[in-house]
Parts: structure tokens; C-alpha cells; sequence
């Protein structure tokens, strides 16, 4: 009993994931996990610290970790980082002043080493914005097609509305299992 | 019965009782062991749930998803607000039938349980596409996704004004489709005003304003204002988030659900927000309660679906000062004496 009890648990953790989602503040960060979560999304208050919310998805129970993305805030980013299967870059697609600052924190991100084996999923949010650039045009501000240490894909989503939430996260998902969970 | 017979030969005992006692004694050993296993036997089928079954999980499985699809397929040919709620349960039904697969995945097989996986799957694409079908509500989300130049509204770029155009600000990635968001830009001492019409549920950014009065009649979805100085700017219920950077000298009324302030000196903001308000590398920001009034501010509160009745205008919290129980010196309460009551025009 007592050894299939420990595989059991090996079993359980092996199918964990742990996601962490930044970006700048006012992306939406936390209104696309609340979101997701099925949480009300009309309170949200800016994220002084971070939250963590862990939620089972196709399988897979995941660790989502949403950092406040503040200036003040982004120092403390690299604390997050130790073994993170999946990094979900949020940015607010109607925010064309900051798109250049939204590029150098990315990039600076990606350079950083124990973030180096982690899946990179862009969440071109606010979609539902009239004003809002399309995912291509934050693709090419992002200069995401130039990234070749990660494995990325950039969705158009809206968190207000939950359109394409999913789809972002089943992609991540995917490519994180065909990367960690080969074995089964 | 041999053997036992040899046993008793073997300790040396000798005739017909000392036979006789031997195999009762093995006959009882005998008994004993087999209740033992029976035991454990027992034991073990008690520890081993019903629920915790290849089969039960099987059948309860299928009879979920017939179900669910049974529902689907009734949706065609129904009116509109049946689909909606068959979809719903259908929709719920999934969910918990997800659920029954995560907590069964301990004793599945690798194919029962790709095979279950898929079998979710198609349940969810189809009813993805009879929403898509039935409900063409999603559709107008799509068509206001994707912004063409078909998109703006006349009316709003012709009264875009014309020096709008070019914008000075180099952190701007993408110039040329600027004026679909870009309301006002770049202007020195003017009167500026915007109709309910003209903001409903867009997104509207202020930028490189100075001298200037604004006001904003409407609900927009979400405000930017960015290097701003010496500016009254009055705007009604935003639906979402306001976002100041790099705001001088200026005072600020609107209502909102969240407010982030970045960069901001001297500058008074009227204030109603529902969740929080934050600021972050600001100076002498005073808040005061949200007080200008224009004839359809109620029909836009309505339409931002903003809570009147929650104003945290007082609980700012400064990201440059996390020392709890000391208020923050970037911050104040303005005082009652010094508030605006007329707002003009």
C-alpha cells in the first residue's frame, strides 16, 4: 500500500505544470486568470504582489502564478522563475505608447537563464477594444518571429469576454506535454 | 493424507490416537489459513471503491456523454433561448464530465483515458460550432476584433483634428493607424469635447495636451492619458481601467473601475472607482470625490456598469510606499475647503 501510495503521488506531481504570466501593468494579467478561473472579473484591484491560483485543466493541474507588472514590481519578477514549465507574456494590444517598453521587458526575459526551457505564449489581450492593434501587428512590435531559444505562438484574446483564452492555454499546454511528459 | 501420516511417523509418534490428533491439529491449521486469506481477501476488496473501476468508468462515462450529445443535437431546429440554455447545461455537463476524467485518471489506462480526452474534445468542438451557428452574438465580437480601416466610425475621424496626425511620441510602435485611437493629441490651449457617440465602449487615449480643457461626455471602455500638463480633464464612467502617465499641474475627474497613476505631479484627481486606485513615481496627487455632473451621467454609469455605490476614492495605494500603518507623502485627501463644486461648461 504504502509503495503505491508514493507512485500515486509521483504520478499526480508529474502531471503538474507551473505557468507564470507577466507583462506590464494594465495588460490584464490578473483579469485572464481570474477569468479563466470562472471568477468574477469586474473588482480587480492592481496586483500589489502577485496571486497564484491553481486549477486542473485537461488533465493537467497547473500552478499559474500572476505577478503585479508595476516598475516597482518587475524587479522582483526574477524571484518567479525557478522552474517554470510555461511563461505567458500578457500584453494590452490598445496600449501603443508602451509597446516599446512591453518589447525590452520581453526580451529581457527571454535572455534570462532559468527561463531558457520554458514555452512562451503572447496574449495579445483587449482585443475587444475598437482601437486595439491586431495580433499580427504586436507580432511584429514585439519582433517575436526573432526569437529562436523558445518555443512561442501569439493569440488575439479579450479576458473581459474570455474569447480565446482557451485556445491560448490549450496550446501551451500542448507543447508543454510534448516536451515534458514524452514518457507517456 | 500421506504425508501426515508421515509427519507423525517422522516426530515419533506412534499409534492411532497420536494419527488422529495430528491431522485434526492440520486440519485445523488448515482452516485457519484458508479464513486468514478469505480475510484479507475481504480486506482488500473494502479498500478497492466501486467508483475506483475501469468499467464503472466505462459506462458512467458514455451514458454522460450520450446525454450531452443528445443535448446538442435537440439544439437544432429550437428557438433561440432554448439552444442558449441547452448549450449551457451542455456546456456545464462537459465541464463536470472534464472533472470526472481528471479525478479517474489515477487508475485509467493510457488509452481509456485518450480515448475519453478525445471523446471530450469533439463534445466541445461541437458545441463550439452550434453556438457559433445558433448564436451569432459572437460574431459581433469577432467583427469588432478585427479592426479594419472599414471599422472607425466617419463621424469620429472627421472630427479627429487635423494636426492629430503626426504623433510626437517615439515610444509609438505603429503611427499609422494611431488616429482610431488617438482622440486628441499634441494641442496647446483649446476647448476640447467629445459626444457619448463619439466614445461609447472605445478606447480613447489624451496625449501631449497642454493648457487644454477637455470633456467627456460618455462611457468609454478604457482611458489613456499621457504627458499632459496644465489640463482640466472631465470624463465620465470608464468601464474599465484609466491609465495616467506623465500627468502635470492638471486636475482629473472621471469614474472608473480601477486607476493607475504613473509619473503624476501636482495634480488633483475626482475620483469614483470601484475597485483601486494606485500610484507609482507620483508627487503631490490630492484625490478628492468624484463631483462633475452632466445631463446623461446616469444613463453612461449605466452603460459602464460601474457599481454607484462603491467609491474606494479614499484607499490609493502607492507602490513607492509599502510601509504599512505611515501614509504615504505622494498622496493626500483634498482637503473639503479646497474642492471644485463648479465645474463651467
Amino acid at each position: 500500500m504504502g509503495f503505491l501510495t508514493i507512485l500515486k503521488k509521483m504520478k499526480q506531481k508529474e502531471r503538474e505544470m507551473r505557468l507564470l504570466m507577466l507583462g506590464l501593468d494594465n495588460a490584464g494579467k490578473t483579469t485572464i486568470l481570474k477569468k479563466f478561473n470562472g471568477e468574477d472579473v469586474s473588482t480587480i484591484s492592481p496586483t500589489l504582489g502577485f496571486n497564484i491560483k491553481t486549477l486542473e485543466h485537461k488533465g493537467f493541474k497547473l500552478n499559474i502564478w500572476d505577478v503585479g507588472g508595476q516598475k516597482s514590481l518587475r524587479s522582483y519578477w526574477k524571484n518567479y522563475f525557478e522552474s517554470t514549465d510555461g511563461l505567458v507574456w500578457v500584453v494590452d494590444s490598445a496600449d501603443r505608447l508602451r509597446l516599446q517598453d512591453c518589447r525590452q521587458e520581453l526580451s529581457a526575459l527571454l535572455l534570462e537563464e532559468r527561463l531558457a526551457g520554458a514555452t512562451l505564449l503572447v496574449f495579445a489581450n483587449k482585443q475587444d477594444l475598437p482601437g486595439s492593434l491586431s495580433k499580427e501587428a504586436i507580432r511584429e512590435a514585439l519582433a517575436l518571429d526573432e526569437i529562436k531559444s523558445h518555443h512561442w505562438c501569439i493569440i488575439g484574446c479579450s479576458a473581459v469576454t474570455g474569447e480565446n483564452l482557451l485556445t491560448g492555454v490549450d496550446w501551451l499546454l500542448d507543447d508543454i506535454a510534448a516536451r515534458i511528459f514524452t514518457a507517456d | 493424507m500421506d504425508p501426515t501420516a508421515e509427519v507423525g511417523h517422522e516426530n515419533g509418534l506412534s499409534g492411532e490416537s497420536g494419527a488422529a490428533k495430528m491431522q485434526e491439529r492440520l486440519q485445523k491449521r488448515h482452516q485457519a489459513r484458508i479464513e486468514e486469506v478469505e480475510r484479507r481477501k475481504e480486506a482488500k476488496e473494502n479498500q478497492s471503491v466501486a467508483e475506483e473501476k475501469g468499467e464503472y468508468f466505462s459506462s458512467t462515462f458514455a451514458t454522460e456523454q450520450a446525454c450531452v450529445e443528445e443535448l446538442l443535437s435537440s439544439c437544432s431546429g429550437a428557438d433561440r433561448a432554448a439552444v442558449t440554455q441547452r448549450l449551457e447545461e451542455a456546456t456545464a455537463r462537459t465541464v463536470q464530465l472534464q472533472k470526472f476524467l481528471n479525478d479517474s485518471m489515477l487508475f485509467l489506462t493510457q488509452y481509456k483515458m485518450r480515448q475519453a480526452q478525445a471523446a471530450l474534445q469533439s463534445l466541445q468542438t461541437s458545441i463550439a460550432e452550434i453556438r457559433e451557428k445558433a448564436l451569432p452574438k459572437k460574431k459581433f465580437a469577432f467583427g469588432a476584433r478585427s479592426k479594419g480601416p472599414g471599422n472607425v466610425p466617419a463621424p469620429v475621424s472627421d472630427a479627429a483634428p487635423p494636426d492629430a496626425a503626426p504623433p510626437a511620441d517615439s515610444g509609438e510602435v505603429d503611427g499609422a493607424d494611431a488616429s482610431e485611437q488617438c482622440f486628441f493629441s499634441n494641442m496647446d490651449d483649446e476647448f476640447l469635447t467629445k459626444t457619448s457617440e463619439e466614445i461609447q465602449k472605445r478606447d480613447v487615449l489624451l496625449s501631449h495636451l497642454s493648457n487644454c480643457k477637455v470633456r467627456l461626455f460618455g462611457s468609454p471602455s478604457t482611458l489613456h492619458l499621457k504627458h499632459i500638463d496644465s489640463c482640466e480633464i472631465l470624463c465620465g464612467p470608464v468601464s474599465t481601467s484609466v491609465f495616467v502617465d506623465s500627468c502635470r499641474n492638471s486636475t482629473l475627474a472621471f469614474a472608473c473601475q480601477q486607476l493607475r497613476t504613473h509619473n503624476t505631479t501636482d495634480t488633483q484627481v475626482y475620483l469614483h472607482v470601484t475597485s483601486r486606485a494606485i500610484v507609482e513615481d507620483c508627487h503631490r496627487v490630492s484625490v478628492a470625490p468624484f463631483s462633475w455632473s452632466y445631463p446623461t451621467l446616469d444613463e453612461d454609469f449605466t452603460a459602464s456598469g460601474l457599481d454607484r455605490d462603491r467609491n474606494n476614492w479614499s484607499q490609493v495605494d502607492d507602490f513607492n510606499w509599502l510601509a504599512a500603518g505611515i501614509p504615504s507623502p505622494n498622496w493626500s485627501i483634498l482637503p473639503e475647503a479646497d474642492r471644485k463644486t463648479n465645474w463651467g461648461p
